[in-house]
């Protein structure tokens, strides 16, 4: 920094730029400069602010200013140039002071010069311009003659204007400025804000913009410029605005018609360019103001543009028309006319030297042509598709890539897979003409077809030849694969992934094109499509057939060309800018296609991986991108977990292991019955890593010895692994469908076979996937880290709990031993020991996992214990008394409760005693029916609300509490209650009631007895709709905490929901209450493993810049950073709804993975009651398909309105 | 929309920015996320090659001359290609007000110039004059074209 003391911001202020320049005025009066810390010491970057001095400065500034106005009023010739000769830098109150004085003179040229060389250049270094300002700049601009000068004022009023008053929200940069009209307030003596001069500078503006003075207009042209800073929010502005543009829009008139071949700017008489510099100005105001589509003139001005002369005044008309025809595609066709015709202005624009104007064309082409509001004029839209192709054959990279996007449906941020499909079938399939020969102008879509080739052939001319748009769209694309310009690189890469989403979207629609058809064949008769060509063999085995591709230029196929340009596409890959590398790693990914070999896109993205220069957000951004790729193609799901694999174990410090388990969960999810399996076993690919010693790199041991290369990594790496234990623990009852309340086992069997080698053989027989999962997780928890074992014991836990026999009680076998320790001591010997403090019992797991085996224990006891009574009542041939019910019903609410501290489970359908259980129910469920039937017939047919809210909660009261203290009295309350208010309604129900309360009468004692121990039995199930099942289920949700009676309903409800919920959450055992036999010390580690992860990965994501992004980028940006922000997932604490219902519409097709879990299908709409760990609980407006009305859906999937 | 472009000089400190729709508080990432890619990738890089980077769908693309660095974001229509666009005229546009590649003392000393160009290219968040004799002429409040 040799010269470092002259090249800052602040150093430009005391610069004297020239200084030969001799003082122009002698300043005895003036002040000494006044600088205050920020102003003027601050550093060179104007981000930093001292926050300190903020007070400090704003005191200064007031004050600077205030002497400023002062000196302004007095005749005083102050001048800047004396503190400059000092090399003092100027203050801003000093540059404010010299305008003011200035200003006064700005007849002379001394005084011009010196705003042009020095105030108003340093001037602008300013964030923002002082309100106060604005009278002299008004003077300068009424006064002045010197046009720099007056450029300098025209900006710095736009300035002014634009300025909305806050510090920091003006677009300037620069040095901070404080906020005027704070300042302003606070000296109550005449300070001047932004309200007081800005309708004098409006006013002003206006005047100048209607001034008709040829000489005039450029200052014109300025002042409609600057009037459109003003903020859109300011409709008084807006309509002043609207008013000038339309009466010079009017006086100008009828635009001429441009001659071919000239521009503008050559011929033409003066009056001619003046009129095209209104026009130009009018149409420039317009674009930067607010459209307002129902106004028929805006489009009768906007179309009129297209035929001005000034091209950018064209690319402004027709960006606006491009708006409007997404709103009114169809007035803005039959306004366009014959302008769309062969030979019309568009087809003018096509050599307009305006790049942006061509892609303007090419938007409002695709916008017109796709509209569904033309079907009828299949010519207006054939007219707009064939400029549109033709802007293919555009010279700039930028409209040609813009048309290939709009051919390919790729329009805005909506993605709609038909568009896509179509956009695809467009580019294989049609074929370009160029309209200009005078007798082919009219033909319809139809004629083209099939008269024009030959027509054209005819003619040998060879640029002439219809050309198929795919081998144009292909070629281009490889030659600018073949660029320098890296822009240009990036740019084609992302085309050709658009490409490949598109050709996705037509493969998921079934639409298969034949890729290995000759694409000249199309040309004599492309419409002859058949939507299912060959459907069963697709095409791309024809691609290695090495006739195709070696065959002559003619013999082009589509597989051939997607080869050649794929081909082009992989060298890219060489390209040292890993953004552009990123990109294509995307184009591949989307181009490959679900049946050909992915063996060197892995090895590509291996290699690439191994740099160590990618960023973590680039990484992260492909993993979703595969992500969106099995959305769009499920059946790739094995091949994207394979990629995805690679990502794990060659970057795992880079991933957000949340990313990857959305991408393991979605595959799970959506890989459909047959898929699960696979997807499971790539998931636990990662447990394996790497092959062949798999307890060092999971070790602590391996941990210290790779901490001095890259420790952050192998941390990395342990957390995915742990995440993939917790996503085997959680999941693998899912992908096996295996549920302990789904299971098929009769009761009793698991009990008989004790040999543990039966057990584990019949175990895997059933249900290898479950089986197999069981296995990686037991060794997982020998020989991970503490981290991965506790997981992996809790995983095991999980799965012991949902599932049936056999495996949970090999699982229970399993951890047995496990806490015993007993056979440590032989696996001690078979793995390395990881040289951890093995503790009292061996593995260090033994507290840890001393809970677990106590519930099992309990659940198994309790079984036993059931099992024994029932053989004794059937033996005694006794029936189940009260008490004995009664008792069963508290152990099993004891049960579940503490199932519920370790994970969810269906409380409704959950039979913690075992499936026995059903049998004792069936049996003895009919008494309570009885009851629980009157209440719920009451509580369907009184629909009264007041009456509907009265009896809610007693009967909410009645089927959660254990111990209901009368209800025997309710119940006839509510039942005289019934009587009485529907009294001789002839309500259907009412036979039945009346059935039910005379088949029960009998049974009277007992009704009060079983209604106590109400349970959810399966004929209650059956009889009443899902509704009431789902509002007593819901209010289980919300009241559980409140009705249930057991000391550990609180902690179980956290939990359970938490750890079922929690879809990318770390397990929550223990986590949220201290449980009744949780150890501490498992606890504090449990925390700690928990979230250190997160903190880790916030970090770097937080350096990031915010997203611009649809909202689909932003629905990824919650799920990449779940600590970030107040919307994403909660940890433990399950937020209830806070009063009024929220709505919002399902985003994707979504398949319930359980019993609690939803349907959704795209476009549903939804009320959402409830949020939990990234779940919302939601209603629709009508039942689904499978006649579910509520349930849990993953908050991605629903877009909240 | 353009969101922004911004000028820095070789160690970081920024000489110009305009933003265009980017909230106050978003401005300090975009800042020092640029600065760091201009520090990680410009070293060695030739006058007005163009570099690209994207952070989810806004694209970057940027730039050295002579001692400064030209940053352009933008996304939606303007892309990759249309950023390369807009950072040509706006590099030939500080050529031609400086002279040639500028040195940052020239750079500042031509700064009130500079601020005058970028309005006339940037317009609220779009570009607006491409043609370089255009802008030369608008900057003098002459009519853009000759008639």
């Amino acid at each position: 920094m040799a010269d470092s003391s002259g090249t800052t911001l602040m150093d430009l202020i005391t610069s004297d730029g020239s200084s030969s320049k001799p003082p122009s005025a002698s300043s005895t009066t003036a002040p000494p400069p006044i600088d205050s810390a920020a102003m003027t010491a601050g550093p060179p970057v104007p981000m930093v602010v001292d926050k300190k001095s903020k007070k400090g400065t704003l005191m200064q500034i007031q004050s600077d200013t205030i002497s400023a106005a002062k000196a302004a009023f007095n005749p005083v010739r102050a001048n800047i140039m004396t503190q400059k000769q000092k090399k003092k830098p100027v203050s801003y109150a000093q540059l404010a002071r010299s305008i003011h004085e200035l200003a006064a003179t700005s007849d002379q040229k001394s005084s011009q010069r010196q705003l042009v060389h020095h105030v108003f250049p340093k001037l602008a270094v300013y964030n923002s311009v002082d309100p106060s300002l604005a009278p002299s700049l008004l003077m300068l601009d009424q006064q002045c003659e010197d046009r720099t000068v007056l450029r300098y004022v025209y900006y710095y009023l736009a300035r002014i204007l634009s300025d909305s008053g806050s510090q920091g929200v003006s677009p300037g940069g620069g040095i901070p400025t404080p906020n005027w009209d704070a300042l302003a307030d606070i000296d109550a003596g005449g300070g001047v804000t932004r309200a007081d001069v800005v309708p004098r500078v409006v006013e002003r503006l206006t005047s100048e913009s209607l001034n008709e003075d040829v000489e005039f207009h450029p200052r014109r042209l300025q002042a409609l410029k600057a009037l459109t800073y003003a903020p859109s929010s300011n409709s008084e502005i807006l309509s002043k605005l609207y008013e000038i543009v339309f009466s010079i829009l009017d006086k100008v008139g009828e635009p001429q018609k441009r001659k071919k071949g000239i521009f503008g700017n050559k011929g033409g008489d003066k009056e001619a360019g003046i009129k095209s510099l209104f026009q130009l100005a009018t149409l420039t105001c317009f674009e930067k103001t607010p459209l307002d589509p129902g106004n028929p003139a805006f489009l009768h001005r906007a179309v009129q543009g297209v035929l001005f002369s000034d091209p950018v005044a064209v690319r402004h008309s027709l960006e606006i028309l491009s708006e409007l025809a997404t709103k009114d595609p169809y007035a803005v066709a039959m306004a366009l006319g014959k302008h769309a015709q062969p030979g019309g202005a568009l087809q003018d624009v096509l050599h307009l030297n305006d790049v942006l104007a061509r892609v303007a064309l090419a938007k409002l082409c695709h916008t017109v042509s796709r509209a569904r509001a033309l079907d009828e004029r299949p010519d207006v839209k054939s007219q707009f598709n064939s400029v549109l192709y033709q802007l293919l054959l555009d010279p700039s990279e930028r409209v040609c890539f813009e048309a290939i996007l709009c051919v390919l449906g790729k329009f805005d941020n909506s993605e709609r897979t038909e568009e896509r499909a179509a956009g695809w079938y467009r580019l294989s399939r049609e074929i370009l003409k160029l309209p200009d020969s005078p007798s082919v102008k009219d033909l319809t879509s139809e004629e083209k077809d099939t008269v024009q080739p030959k027509g054209k052939k005819d003619k040998s001319s060879k640029i002439r030849r219809p050309q198929p748009l795919i081998k144009l769209v292909m070629r281009r694309l490889e030659s600018s694969f073949r660029s320098f310009s890296r822009p240009v690189l990036h740019a084609a890469a992302r085309v050709v992934q658009e490409m490949g989403k598109s050709r996705a979207a037509s493969f998921a629609l079934g639409q298969y094109i034949d890729e290995g058809l000759e694409i000249n064949a199309f040309s004599e008769n492309n419409d002859s499509y058949d939507a299912d060509v060959n459907p069963t063999a697709p095409s791309e085995g024809i691609r290695r057939v090495p006739s195709m591709s070696s065959g002559m230029g003619p013999k082009d196929t589509i597989a051939s060309l997607l080869a050649s340009l794929m081909e082009v596409v992989r060298t890219t890959v060489a390209c040292e800018c890993v953004y552009v590398r990123a990109m294509v790693i995307k184009a591949l990914i989307w181009m490959q296609s679900p049946h050909e070999s992915f063996d060197e896109l892995e090895s590509i993205i291996a290699s690439e991986l191994s740099d160590p220069s990618w960023p973590a957000t680039l990484l992260n951004d492909i993993l979703l991108t595969l992500h969106a790729r099995f959305k769009a193609t499920p059946d790739m799901a094995v091949t994207l977990l394979e990629i995805a694999r690679i990502f794990a174990t060659k970057v795992p410090g880079k991933i957000d292991a949340d990313v990857l388990q959305l991408l393991w969960k979605t595959c799970l999810v959506g890989a459909g019955p047959d898929g699960k399996h696979t997807a499971l076993e790539a998931v636990t690919i990662v447990l394996d890593l790497p092959p062949p010693q798999p307890g060092s790199i999971l070790g602590l041991t391996s941990i210290d010895k790779v901490s001095a290369s890259d420790p952050k990594s192998a941390l990395a790496l342990q957390r995915l692994v742990q995440a993939a234990v917790w996503f085997l623990g959680e999941n693998a009852n899912y992908a096996a469908s295996e549920y302990a309340w789904e299971s098929a086992t009769p009761p009793g069997t698991a009990l008989m076979m004790l040999d543990a080698d039966k057990m584990v053989a019949a175990a895997s027989s059933r249900n290898p996937t479950l089986a197999g999962a069981l296995t990686r997780l037991q060794r997982c928890a020998f020989s991970g880290s503490w981290e991965i074992r506790i997981i992996a014991a809790q995983a095991l836990t999980t799965m012991a709990i949902r599932s049936g026999e056999p495996y949970r009680l090999q699982i229970y076998e399993f951890l047995h031993t496990l806490a015993q320790g007993g056979v440590q001591s032989q696996f001690s010997d078979m793995h390395t020991s990881n040289g951890e403090d093995q503790g009292a019992s061996g593995t260090g797991l033994g507290s840890l996992i001393s809970p677990m085996l106590k519930v099992l224990d309990e659940m198994y006891s309790a079984q036993d214990e059931l099992i024994k009574e029932m053989r004794n009542h059937d033996n005694a041939k006794k029936e189940w008394t009260d008490e004995e019910l009664k008792k069963l019903y508290e152990t099993h609410e004891r049960l579940l409760n503490l199932v519920s501290l370790f994970c969810y489970v269906p409380r409704a359908k959950y039979l913690p005693l075992g499936p026995t259980r059903y049998l004792l129910f069936s049996t003895y469920a009919l008494p309570f029916n009885v009851t629980k039937s009157i209440s719920s017939i009451i509580l369907f047919t009184i629909r009264d609300d007041n009456v509907y809210a009265l009896l809610v909660p007693d009967l909410i009261y009645e089927t959660t509490k254990t111990k209901s203290p009368e209800p025997d009295a309710l119940d006839d309350d509510l039942v005289n209650f019934w009587a009485s208010s529907l009294g001789d309604d002839g309500a259907p129900a009412m036979n039945r009631v009346n059935e039910f309360l005379a088949g029960a009468g009998t049974d009277a004692p007992d009704v009060e007895e079983e209604n106590i121990i109400s349970r959810p039995s399966m004929s209650y199930d059956d009889m009443w709709a899902k509704t009431l099942l789902e509002t007593t289920e819901m209010e289980e949700y919300d009241a559980r905490s409140s009705g249930s009676s057991s000391p550990d309903s609180i902690g179980s409800v956290e939990t359970s929901i938490s750890s079922h919920f929690g879809g990318m959450n770390y397990p929550s055992l223990f986590s949220s209450k201290p449980s009744t036999y949780g150890s501490s010390q498992p606890k504090e580690k449990q925390g700690g493993s928990r979230y250190s992860p997160y903190e880790g990965l916030g970090s770097p994501i937080r350096e990031e810049p915010p997203p611009y992004s649809s909202p689909e980028h932003q629905r990824y940006e919650s799920f990449e950073n779940p600590l970030a922000g107040p919307g994403s997932n909660s940890y433990d604490e399950r937020r209830p709804s806070s009063g009024a219902p929220q709505f919002g519409t399902a985003l994707y097709d979504f398949t319930a993975g359980g019993d609690d879990e939803l349907n959704l299908t795209a476009g549903e709409e939804l009320e959402i009651e409830d949020e939990v760990d990234g779940w919302f609980y939601v209603k629709k407006k009508r039942p689904g398909r499978d006649g579910k009305m509520a349930g849990l859906v993953p908050v991605l999937y629903v877009s909240q309105s | 929309m353009l969101l922004a472009v911004l000028i820095a000089n070789s160690e970081g400190n920024i000489l110009v920015e305009r933003f265009n729709g980017v909230p106050a508080e978003e401005r300090l990432h975009w800042r020092s996320f640029l600065v760091k890619l201009g520090a990680d990738n410009l070293r060695g890089v030739k006058n007005e090659e163009l570099l690209v980077a994207n952070h989810k769908s806004v694209y970057i693309v940027y730039t050295v001359l002579g001692d400064v660095s030209i940053f352009v974001v933008g996304k939606d229509e303007y892309d990759e290609l249309a950023l390369s666009e807009a950072i040509f005229v706006i590099t030939s546009a500080l050529k031609d007000v400086c002279g040639k590649p500028p040195t940052e003392r020239l750079f500042l000393d031509k700064y009130g110039k500079i601020c005058l160009c970028l309005d006339e290219i940037v317009w609220k968040g779009l570009l607006e004059n491409t043609d370089k004799d255009r802008i030369k002429r608008l900057i003098r409040l002459k009519p853009p074209t000759e008639f």
